[in-house]
């Protein structure tokens, strides 16, 4: 693992490239996959407690 | 959830005489050529029958037929298999041509008819809204569609004007 862009986004697009040449079968069975967990995330109650807000940091002046 | 279940249903209604034609379109159609991407929907693009002694064209058949085999409705769609679908007349003269030339694919002996990637392509291109240019751009980044062909399907749909903006919006920059 790396932090250099040009690398992470060509490893992106290998692995959209091999999901994309996977069997139909297999493609479709991670769209149902994919649609439960969208469903699951949308169902979830979001709770003021559970988010996540950025503080800036105090100013030392 | 099973979204082949969706595709068998859909080709027995095919069979039974429901409907004389079927294309899937959308994001499950973008999934035949490109990685698979969440969606909620399935859009099945169809002609629809002429119901018997009427002039106008009714999805009643394709309802009924359904709701027999045990689908629910929720609103303008009908749930098959857990899949909301939503059944879509050829809203223009690019649709009807792409569910005229839409192609047979296997999925796991099923057979599975199909917009051409071209056609999505350029129906993405044609409808517009963000997340259809998101979806030409994973078909140009892909390399999924055939340029002659789609350039083709562009010109006699006068779309080609609406491409060189895409291009200069999205594409002139790609290092």
């Amino acid at each position: 693992m790396s932090f250099d862009l040009q690398k992470i986004l060509e490893s992106k697009r290998s692995l959209r490239s091999k999901l994309a040449a996977r069997p139909l079968a297999e493609k479709l069975r991670m769209l149902d996959t994919l649609r439960e967990r969208e469903l699951a995330i949308r169902e979830r109650p979001v709770s003021g407690s559970a988010i996540v807000r950025e503080v800036p940091p105090q100013s030392r002046i | 959830m099973d979204i082949k279940e969706v595709i068998l249903t859909i080709n027995r209604m095919l069979a039974d005489g429901v409907v004389d034609c079927y294309a899937i379109g959308g994001a499950v159609g973008a999934t035949f050529y490109l990685e698979p991407v969440a969606t909620l929907d399935v859009d099945i693009f169809v002609t629809f029958r002429l119901e018997p002694g009427s002039l106008l064209i009714s999805p009643q058949p394709i309802f009924d037929y359904l709701k027999a085999g045990g689908a629910t409705s929720e609103g303008e769609y009908i749930v098959i298999a857990g899949w909301p679908v939503q059944f879509l007349p050829p809203g223009t003269p690019l649709v009807e041509e792409a569910l005229r030339e839409a192609v047979v694919s296997d999925v796991g002996g099923t057979p599975a008819r199909v917009f051409t990637a071209e056609h999505l392509a350029a129906i993405a291109l044609q409808t517009g809204r963000a997340r259809d240019k998101a979806r030409l751009l994973q078909f140009v980044e892909a390399g999924a569609i055939d340029a002659t062909r789609f350039q083709t399907i562009l010109a006699r749909h006068g779309l080609v004007d609406a491409w060189h903006k895409f291009e200069r919006q999205f594409l002139d920059d790609t290092p």
